[in-house]
Order: structure tokens, then sequence, then C-alpha cells
């Protein structure tokens, strides 16, 4: 029997359902206890609404299951979310110390919030509650590792921006030693946007490239947000490389660049990061987007194990909902109830002893989510990323390649090997 | 200026000074006390703004760059050359106050529109050239950082000493000191428009060709407020950037501008208090209309959009109007009943 048919038929969450039902058998007052308010500081109006939403609508489903199988300890718990608008770190922290003042939450569990500056982090430790958050900033653990006596409590519960830099190249290399792709050359293009995620990832892959047998030929950056591509896509058709990597990660301005470059394509692979995973990008790019790369370092998996995830996500959302991005709320909601349970409760704000023991759990802990198995490194608090940052696939989240093959349905992921459940097929443009 | 303007300013601050030192001893929502340190800041920066156009009548759009270079000098003081908080904010100040007459120097000949098209395209620039600066300036553990901070900015690089002196209390040490900041701004702002130098600079806005003509020389006082305006909100800049920890790009973003821009205009143009009115009053109704989610911005453009129609002075300008409509009948009731005597 092979591991995914083994995983069929377990619940969404079933594991940590299990868990949680486990603790809850010595509870003496099953549901009854006073509600623990959970926070939430999510951006959900300005750019990344579209993001906020499905990440309010993974907290929800996780908080209703948590709730079904008995709450943390028999408490059930309470979302409570506050608007990031355009983010930025006065706006985050704000946002997040009004949770904490306003509904004495002793966790926050945001999706990301491009520009806080792990300020998160700092209101965390203020006030003595745990953050988990998916910035997905190699700067997490730089500011962990500064000063872990007082960042105790921040979890990033994705790796950092980082890894996509050596782990594109290497799918790249991965396509070429395979012979599905034959590159007209050896260059690259990058196109990054003019936010922090998007630079890191673009700098990384430069700076890795020639080690990867790469050269790149164009280095871009473009305003945040963008649908103008004419200019970029001037340059590209000038001297067409062999890939063009785009950094930037709004749906909306990535399907707005497949329109314009099948005008007059390039023989060129084109790989985009984060945004084509949303249902937005099929939804205005259509039949062009057919081809497209694009990669997650973390991101529900189209695998047995989280079938009933996406089946009870779609039907509590609807079906264009993206349970996809859903998901990396719905599992840090998981992982801080489970840990909480074990450490014998979540405590409350400036309850630092409580908010240690929590803590302690959840740095020890490995959790299997919708997104693959979560495991933080202890000295930055991390989420580990297989294969380029663990070989081990049962303790890092798989940096997922997908490519949208045929814009009606879901896109079919093609990396890493272990995960992968289709084949990689040549964009229309290069066929 | 009447002697009677001037004792009702000082009644006002008197009152306003012991609801500051209260607050603190009312409220110990950390939350809230957040928000008002960050609209004493926006106070801050429109009283200056308010200065450069509501008293000086120049039209400069450059007021969120100038407290930006502010905040990036003390940040990059501190970060680059190791500098203690407290010693890089009277420099970054004077940074920030460079940096506006160099931009005076360029825009100041022109007048009107111009002078708001040279200055918005200058903290647009200034945007860009930050969100685009990719080159590694200096390698920070395995993060790369660029002169500029580049899109992320800069962060941790010191702050007041509040943390480590009044442990959970700390913002109350930082509401002190923004406090602080925000009474020696409106008390300079004050000593300004009181002096000659404040006849100066509203009578070039009322009649430039008057003024001139009375020997005062346009360009050297523009210059002069530009300058001075700009010391005072690049200090604001220093002391935000160090409140919270951080400064960015995000801070030159367009809404920024304008929420300074609705918050004057809805306070007053052209009266001390106006900055102080328009911030209460907008942050009061953001706070407010927090629970309504998608309708918040629609609202704030609704008062913002209201106020210019039903309330051109502003607040404080109808508040003014009103006084003196009152005193008018006052004093006709008064004749009148004399005359029936």
């Amino acid at each position: 029997m092979k591991r995914r048919q083994l995983l069929t038929g377990l619940g969404a969450g079933g594991l940590g359902a299990a868990a949680l039902s486990a603790l809850n058998a010595g509870a003496a007052h099953a549901q009854t206890g006073d509600p623990i308010p959970i926070g939430a500081a999510l951006p959900m109006s300005g750019p990344s609404a579209g993001d906020g939403i499905e990440f309010k609508n993974g907290l929800d489903l996780a908080a209703a299951e948590i709730n079904a199988a008995g709450g943390i300890l028999g408490r059930p718990v309470e979302i409570h979310i506050e608007d990031t608008r355009e983010m930025g770190a006065d706006l985050v922290g704000q946002a997040m110390q009004r949770l904490i003042d306003r509904y004495n939450t002793p966790a926050i569990v945001n999706g990301y919030n491009l520009g806080a500056n792990m300020v998160e982090l700092d209101v965390a430790a203020d006030n003595d509650v745990i953050v988990l958050h998916n910035n997905t900033q190699i700067a997490h653990q730089e500011r962990v590792k500064s000063d872990p006596e007082r960042y105790y409590g921040g979890f990033q519960t994705d790796p950092a921006e980082y890894w996509y830099g050596p782990g594109c190249l290497n799918f790249l290399n991965e396509l070429v030693d395979a012979g599905q792709w034959k590159p007209a050359n050896r260059k690259i293009a990058i196109v990054a946007s003019a936010v922090e995620y998007s630079i890191v990832i673009g700098n990384a892959i430069r700076d890795k490239a020639a080690e990867f047998g790469w050269e790149v030929s164009v280095y871009e950056t473009v305003p945040f947000p963008t649908n103008q591509w004419g200019p970029v896509l001037a340059k590209l058709r000038e001297d067409p490389p062999a890939a063009i990597l785009v950094t930037h990660f709004l749906a909306q301005d990535l399907a707005q660049f497949m329109t314009q470059f099948l005008t007059q394509p390039t023989p060129s692979l084109i790989y985009m990061q984060y945004g084509p995973s949303l249902p937005v990008f099929r939804e205005i790019g259509g039949e062009a987007i057919n081809g497209v790369i694009y990669s997650t370092v973390i991101g529900g998996l189209p695998d047995a194990f989280a079938a009933k995830y996406r089946e009870d996500y779609r039907a509590n959302f609807g079906d264009t909902a993206s349970w996809l991005t859903g998901s990396q709320t719905y599992d840090a909601l998981w992982m801080y109830a489970t840990a909480a349970a074990v450490a014998g409760g979540p405590g409350e704000p400036f309850n630092g002893e409580q908010a240690r023991k929590v803590a302690g759990v959840l740095k020890g802990m490995v959790h299997r989510g919708m997104s693959g198995s979560f495991r933080f490194d202890p000295e930055g608090l991390v989420a580990y990323s297989y294969p380029t940052e663990t070989k081990d696939p049962s303790l890092g989240l798989p940096h997922q390649f997908l490519q949208h093959q045929d814009y009606r349905t879901d896109p079919k992921l093609i990396g890493p090997q272990l995960y992968a459940d289709s084949q990689f097929m040549l964009p229309p443009w290069l066929s | 200026m009447t002697k009677t303007s001037g004792r009702t300013d000082l009644l006002i601050a008197l009152v306003l000074i012991v609801v500051a030192i209260a607050i603190p001893f009312q409220i110990d929502s950390r939350y809230v006390l957040g928000q008002i340190v960050l609209a004493l800041f926006y106070a801050c920066i429109a009283s200056q703004w308010n200065l450069v156009f509501g008293f000086a009548g120049i039209f400069s759009l450059a007021p969120v760059a100038i407290f930006a270079v502010g905040g990036y000098a003390t940040a990059m003081l501190c970060f680059f050359l190791g500098w203690s908080v407290w010693a890089a904010l009277l420099p970054a100040a004077l940074v920030a106050a460079v940096f506006s007459v160099l931009i005076g120097l360029a825009c100041l000949r022109l007048t009107g529109v111009y002078v708001a098209l040279l200055t918005l395209a200058v903290t647009q620039v200034m945007y860009l050239l930050i969100v685009t600066d990719t080159e590694c300036f200096v390698q920070v553990g395995s993060v790369c950082r660029q002169l500029t901070g580049g899109p992320g900015g800069f962060s941790r690089f010191g702050d007041f000493g509040t943390r480590q002196l009044l442990k959970g209390d700390w913002m109350i040490g930082n509401y002190a000191i923004v406090c602080t900041l925000f009474v020696v701004i409106m008390v300079v702002t004050w000593v300004i428009l009181k002096g000659p130098m404040g006849h100066a600079f509203r009578a070039i806005r009322d009649n430039p060709g008057y003024a001139v003509a009375r020997g005062i020389n346009r360009f050297r006082v523009q210059l002069l407020v530009f300058g001075l305006s700009a010391f005072l909100t690049g200090l604001a800049g220093g002391v935000y950037a160090a409140h919270f920890q951080v400064i960015g790009p995000t801070i030159l973003q367009l809404p920024q501008l304008m929420f300074i821009i609705a918050i004057v205009v809805i306070g007053g143009t052209g009266t001390f208090w106006g900055p102080l009115v328009g911030t209460l009053v907008l942050m009061g109704a953001d706070e407010l209309m927090r629970e309504v989610g998608e309708f918040r911005t629609l609202g704030l453009g609704l008062i913002i959009a209201a106020s210019i129609v039903l309330l051109p002075n502003g607040l404080v300008g109808r508040f003014r109007d009103l006084m003196r409509y009152a005193g008018r009948n006052r004093s006709a009731g008064l004749k009148t009943s004399k005359d029936i005597q």
C-alpha cells in the first residue's frame, strides 16, 4: 500500500484532531470553558485582500474543526480579525496590539504582512504572546537569533524566501537533465518588483545563477503593484532568455504579464512566484496562463492526505476559493491548538511563563499539515524547506513546483518528485 | 494677532497639557496609547505643513518626504555609524532641513501648482529610488542590507531605551517623549507665528506684491519657512523611526500625504489649532469605523468631501466664524437695548 493510499480517508487535520481529542479526554468541562480568543492581523483590504480573505477562511475552518474536537482542553477557540490594510510596520503593529488589548489574545495567527519588518516579533515579545506568521522572510531568523530570549514566541510557519532562489535554479536544471526541456541558451531574465520579498528572491536567484550554470541577462525591477509590462517585455524581446523568472507575486499583475507576453512570445520558459496559485490568476489570464510554472514554499498539497480539507474548504467557501492559500493559517492554528493543549493551556498576555511553555512545545513538535511537514529550526524558529534545506521530507515543507496545464482546472504539481502527481509539459508557445 | 487670541491659545494649551498628563493615568490600553502617539506624529507633520501652506502660502507636497528624510537619517546614523537614537535625532533633523532648503532652492522660484508638482515629484522619486535599490551595501548575518534600506527599510537600529527602563510600561515612556516633541513643535510654531517672521509669512501669502513693496524678500522668507518647518518635521521623523524602530518607504506613499493634507483641510488651513483638531477628527473617525470593514475608506472619503463642501475654512475656521457671529449679535443686542432705554 502506498503512503498516499494509507493516508486517504484521514479527515482534514485528522492527526491534529486525534491528538486534541486525546488531550481533551481528561478535560472535565469539554466545550464548556471560556472561549480562547485567537487574534489574526490580516490584510482584509488593500492589494493583498484576496489572500487576507483566504487566510480568514483557513482560520475559520480550523477553528470549527478544533471546536468540534473539543477545543483546547475543553475551551473553544474564537477568532478575532483586525485589518492591516496596506500593511507596513505601523499598521501591523497597531493591529496586533489592538487584538491583544481588546480581546486578550494569548496568540496571534497571521498570514503574511508585507513591509512589516518583523514588527510582529516585537509586539509578541512586549506582550508575552505567541505569534505565528507566513511572512516568508529570512529576516525572521536573523531577528530571533539576535535575541532568542526576547523573541521566544515568534514562529514563521513557512521557509524563508531565500530558498526560492536555489530551489528555482535547481528545478530548471532538473528539467534539462531529464530531457524534458531544451533551453535555447543559458540565459535567464529576472523580473522583480519593489518589495523586499520579491527582491530577496530575485537577488538569491541572481547570486546563485552562475553556480547552477546560468547567466543573468536581464534584472529588471518594476513598481509594486504594476500591470504595465510593455517596457519590460520590450527588453526581454531584444535578447530572449531561456527562462523568464518573475518574482513579483500579485496574481492580477502576473495574469496581465501573460496576456501581454503572448502577443509576441519569446522562446522562454516562464516561471512565476506565488500569484499563479490564486484563482484570480486563472480568471483574469484565461487560456494565456497555460504553461506557466510557479512555485511556493508553502501551500496546500493536492494529495490524498489533504483531500477532505480541500473538499471542506470548497464546500464552505465556494468552488473558486483558494484552499492552497487558506491552508497556511489552517495549519498554523492547528499547530498552535495542539501545542497549547500539550502545554496545559494557552495562558493570557503577559503570562510569560505559560507562553514559554507553549513556545517550547511548538519548537519541538513535528506537524503533518495540509502543506506538508512542519518542523521549526530551533535557533531561528522558521519552518524547514524540503528538498533544498533539508533532505528529509518528513521534516520540511515541500518547495512545490506547479504548472498550469489547463486554465479550467487546478494546476498540476510537477515537483518535488516525491509529491508530484503530474509531468512537466512544454508551454504552448514553446511546443 | 491680538492679546485676546494669545490668551485663548495659552488657555487651550494649558487644558491640553493637563489632558495629556492625565491620559496615561486614565488609559491602560497600550493600543489606545499607541494610537494617540500615532495621532501626535500626524499632528506634528500637519502643523508644519500648515505653517508652509496655510500661513506662508507655499503649495508644497513634500511634508512626508521631509519627515521620511528625518526618519531615514536617524536610522542610517544609528545603523551604519552605531550612534544612539538620542544622539542622531538633532543631526537628522538638520539633514532634513538642508534637504528641504535644497528643494526650496530648486522650486521656490516657481509658484502655485508648479511648486506642488515639483515637490510631489521629489517625493515619488525618493520612493522609487529606495524601493528599487537592490544592491547589497552591507551584509547583516544572511540578510543583505542596501544603502537606503531598500524596500524593507531599516529596523532594529536602536530605541529610546524605554523598554529597558520601564519594562511593560515602555509605551508610557514613549508617549511622554512624543508629547514633549509635540509641545516643543507647537511652542516653536506659535513663537514663529507671533513674531515678525509670522507676519512676513502671512504678508507674502495674502499679497505678495504689497509685501515685496514693503521690503520683504519673498524668496528668502519662503526659504526660511521651508528650512524651519523641515527641521521640526525631520525631528518628528526621527522620533517616529525610533518609536516604531522601523522606517521604510511606505511612509512615502501617496495615501500618507493625502491623509496629512486631509487633516489640515478638515482642521482649518492657516489656523494654529487646525492640524490638531483635524488629526483628532480623522483619527477618531478612522477608529470608530474600524468595525465597518470595507466601508471604512468610503466613510473617511465622505468626511473629507463633506468638510471641503460644508467647511471651506475647516472646523476651526467655522468655529471662529460662529464666535464672531455670536459676538456681533451680542453687540447688536446691547445696542438695541441701549437705544430703547
